[in-house]
């Protein structure tokens, strides 16, 4: 590590210019938070040179305003005030770097999630919290060093978990871009759920020979490595530089597990099929009730000289399906599942997958009444929609249930049909209509699969779905709230094999660019040590958990040997654990130090900004910069 | 202006798990209190007793830190953080300030609930002890 204290466009003994800007978000903001009023107080604050309100902070003109204040104006310090930090930081933080400031000079303020969406019946509330929250923005970015990111040299190898057409997808694009990859498939074979099936829309491919022709893909490439019955059960160091230990099941010993670095992870280990609860629309009472996927193994068993349908050993010549069937749930009318919450997403395949179905029932048994109950159809792919139009040309009734009146079956007994499904129809005028029918199949969705070890290992985050947790559907898509683990499929939640395979293409890309150059950047968020402050009294130490993170060394001060705290930026994860227990506060975690926190809260209590110190240029805005790190972990 | 709003309650959130569920409430629209001011850290472990003890000297009613609790991913940092805010109480007792100002608690990314629940709870106990 180096510190120096210079600074191109902060020179010690500069004075500090905050620039400040608040984002209206295009009314996300500015409907509730008087943003102009904001904008005018923080201009009282004594060390702030300029203080704006805009439409879109994010936006080319937005950034355009900071970059030209950073310019024109010597701003040398800018706090947002804007959306979570997860979503822009990294954005503004770019725009200071194209306009030659440090990157790291730069507060981002969260007053869209946490004070305008949740404040809304109290504007005034919502806009003086704003101003308390800028402000101690501004108190934080006047204590800010010059920082530099840690550049960690990269593993050009990536371990895919999953073997399904998502994760194939993506080993073979990957290995394709140069990379090794380690491809993890707990089962015996490749392929996931997408070799039961039989046709898939829109292409009418059959799923065996989707799996066949990426599996030979896989096995052609050189650089994937197939481990098949395989689990990942440790999950060490990060993005660059993964210890990733895989097991095979067949293996009892820990001894022979596997060690694999890598530079990236990516996820896809799929979903499961929601299995109905007892009684569900008659789900387990009567076998004339079954899933979809059974439904459709049970079609592809079915050989093309049969010219009638059959089902549990009877003809069946009705059949009904009913859609969101586990999944769109509602609290209070659907039982919840055992995490004690509904399914309320969409599983978005269902639909399709439904009429999909009953396109091939009408081409191969055109005798058989076919009956669809839904909420409503969302065909939302593209052709999707064909299904649905043909399906009801070639006879298939529809029947539109109230969300909260999920169709009842009950099943005869002797009767000519299996039994009668009651439903409320709304496309009339709420008619009450029983259909007799043969079969009733179940348009089950997808839910998470259960992957909670592998969650355990990195707190993978998830949503409230229950499904893996991407950072953001448009900003960040197929990314996780850990860097360096990526996302493919359906494991971030429903989609079809289009899709799954989309993302894994997203998730492979995102990896090699990761992983294109030697070395990547990382934000330098570790310990740093005060020379000058720390007294040598090896208090740190004791708290710190990381071997070999903070030692003690002979240092030259002053003239003098004096033995002194250091910090190994490599083995540091920037917990701050030793940050408490230094009592002249020598140690910080570098960006978040304990003097910043206190001028934050002098901040939140002050009752007028104008009011609180002008903060001088220190004789040392440090600048803090680490070699490049190439080994362990 | 309602008292609960009047009241400054500072929260302090971890960046991997309470900070993203307090985006998570704001995403899912629920409301609360404007009296009430989030701040991210990599960990609260950082912070020593003198800054609780700092913090209600200078104004501050309330302490929430909601930690990652077993979930945190620095090995070691939530029982370190634990005794300390047991310290920390130990202190406000010594300085007759009440002990209900500060609360240590669990909040991951989807907790949305439970972050509303502690923000209610410590509201009603500062309330309750500066009638009292």
């Amino acid at each position: 590590m180096t510190e120096t204290n210079t600074s191109a466009l902060n020179p010690s003994g500069d004075p500090i210019r905050v620039g400040v800007y608040v984002c209206h978000c295009g009314g996300n903001i500015s409907d509730i938070i008087d943003t102009k009023a904001v904008a005018a107080e923080l201009a009282g604050h004594p060390n702030v040179a300029v203080s704006n309100d805009y439409m879109f902070m994010c936006s080319d003109p937005g950034q355009a305003l900071i970059i030209d204040d950073i310019k024109a104006n010597h701003i040398n310090r800018v706090v947002v005030a804007a959306c979570s930090p997860t979503l822009h930081e990294l954005t503004f933080r770019k725009a200071l770097h194209r306009a030659g400031l440090n990157p790291y000079l730069f507060e981002h303020v969260n007053i869209r999630e946490q004070a305008s969406w949740v404040h809304k019946g109290d504007h005034e509330g919502a806009t003086r919290k704003a101003v308390r929250l800028v402000a101690a923005g501004v108190e934080k970015v006047v204590r800010q060093d010059e920082l530099f990111p840690i550049k960690v040299g990269v593993e050009p190898h990536v371990v895919v978990v999953g073997g399904g057409v998502a994760g194939m997808s993506a080993a073979v694009a990957l290995a394709g871009r140069g990379l090794g990859v380690t491809l993890v498939e707990k089962g015996v074979a490749l392929g996931g759920r997408v070799a039961d099936l039989d046709r898939v829309y829109p292409t009418e491919e059959r799923g065996a020979d989707l799996v066949q022709d990426l599996t030979r893909q896989v096995g052609g490439h050189s650089r994937i490595d197939v481990r098949l019955g395989s689990e990942v059960v440790g999950l060490d160091g990060h993005v660059g530089k993964f210890a990733v230990t895989v097991r095979a099941s067949s293996v009892a010993s820990e001894d022979q597990d596997r060690l694999v670095r890598a530079g990236a992870i990516v996820i896809a280990t799929g979903f499961d099929h929601y299995r109905p609860a007892q009684g569900e629309h008659g789900f387990g009472e009567s076998p004339a009730v079954i899933t979809l996927p059974d439904f459709q193994s049970a079609l592809r068993q079915c050989p093309a000289s049969q010219t009638s349908l059959q089902a549990n050993g009877r003809s069946v010549r009705s059949v009904a399906f009913i859609h969101c069937v586990g999944s769109r749930q509602i609290d209070g009318v659907h039982a919840p599942q055992a995490d004690g919450k509904v399914n309320d997403y969409c599983s978005r395949t269902c639909c399709t997958a439904t009429l999909h179905t009953i396109r091939q029932v009408q081409s191969r048994f055109p005798d058989v009444d076919v009956y669809d109950l839904h909420k409503d159809i969302r065909t939302y792919g593209r052709g999707h929609e064909a299904y649905y139009e043909e399906a009801s040309r070639a006879g298939a009734l529809f029947f539109r249930f109230p969300d909260d009146e999920p169709p009842t079956f009950a099943a005869s007994t002797g009767g000519k049909c299996a039994g009668t499904i009651t439903t409320r129809d709304i496309l009339t005028w709420g008619e009450e209509l029983e259909i007799p029918v043969d079969l009733v199949v179940l348009a089950t969705g997808m839910v998470p699969r259960d992957i909670a070890s592998l969650i355990d290992l990195r707190k993978l985050p998830v949503g409230a779905d229950r499904f893996l947790q991407e950072v953001h559907p448009k900003l960040r898509p197929v990314e996780i709230g850990v860097a360096g683990i990526l996302l493919a499929g359906a494991c971030q939640g429903p989609m079809d094999i289009n899709e799954a395979c989309t993302a894994a293409q997203t998730a492979a890309v995102k990896a090699a660019i990761l992983l294109a150059n030697p070395t990547i950047e990382l934000d330098p968020f570790v310990a740093v040590v005060d020379g000058e402050r720390c007294d040598g009294c090896e208090k740190c130490l004791a708290e710190c958990e990381y071997k070999g993170a903070l030692t003690m060394a002979d240092l030259q001060l002053a003239g003098a040997t004096v033995r002194r705290a250091v910090v190994n930026p490599a083995m540091c994860v920037g917990c701050g654990a030793c940050v408490a227990a230094c009592p002249p506060r020598a140690v910080n975690v570098a960006g978040w130090t304990l003097d910043q926190f206190d001028a934050m809260v002098d901040a939140i209590v002050a009752e007028d900004v104008g009011a609180l110190a002008h903060t001088e240029c220190r004789a040392g805005v440090r600048h803090i910069e680490f070699a490049v790190i190439s080994g362990g972990n | 202006m309602s008292p609960e709003d009047d009241l400054k309650i500072l929260i302090i959130t971890t960046m991997i798990s309470s900070y993203p569920g307090a985006n998570t409430v704001g995403q899912a629209r629920l409301q609360y209190s404007p009296g009430t001011f989030i701040v991210r850290v990599p960990d609260p472990v950082m912070f020593p007793e003198e800054f609780y003890l700092d913090s209600f000297a200078k104004g501050i009613d309330g302490i929430i830190i909601m930690s990652s609790g077993s979930d945190c991913p620095y090995e070691g940092a939530y029982p370190r953080l634990s005794k300390r805010v047991g310290r920390v109480y130990a202190r406000m007792k010594e300085q007759g300030i009440d002990t209900s100002r500060l609360k240590l608690t669990t909040i991951c990314t989807v907790c949305k609930a439970a972050f509303l629940k502690e923000i209610r709870e410590m509201q009603q106990n500062i309330l309750k002890a500066k009638a009292a």
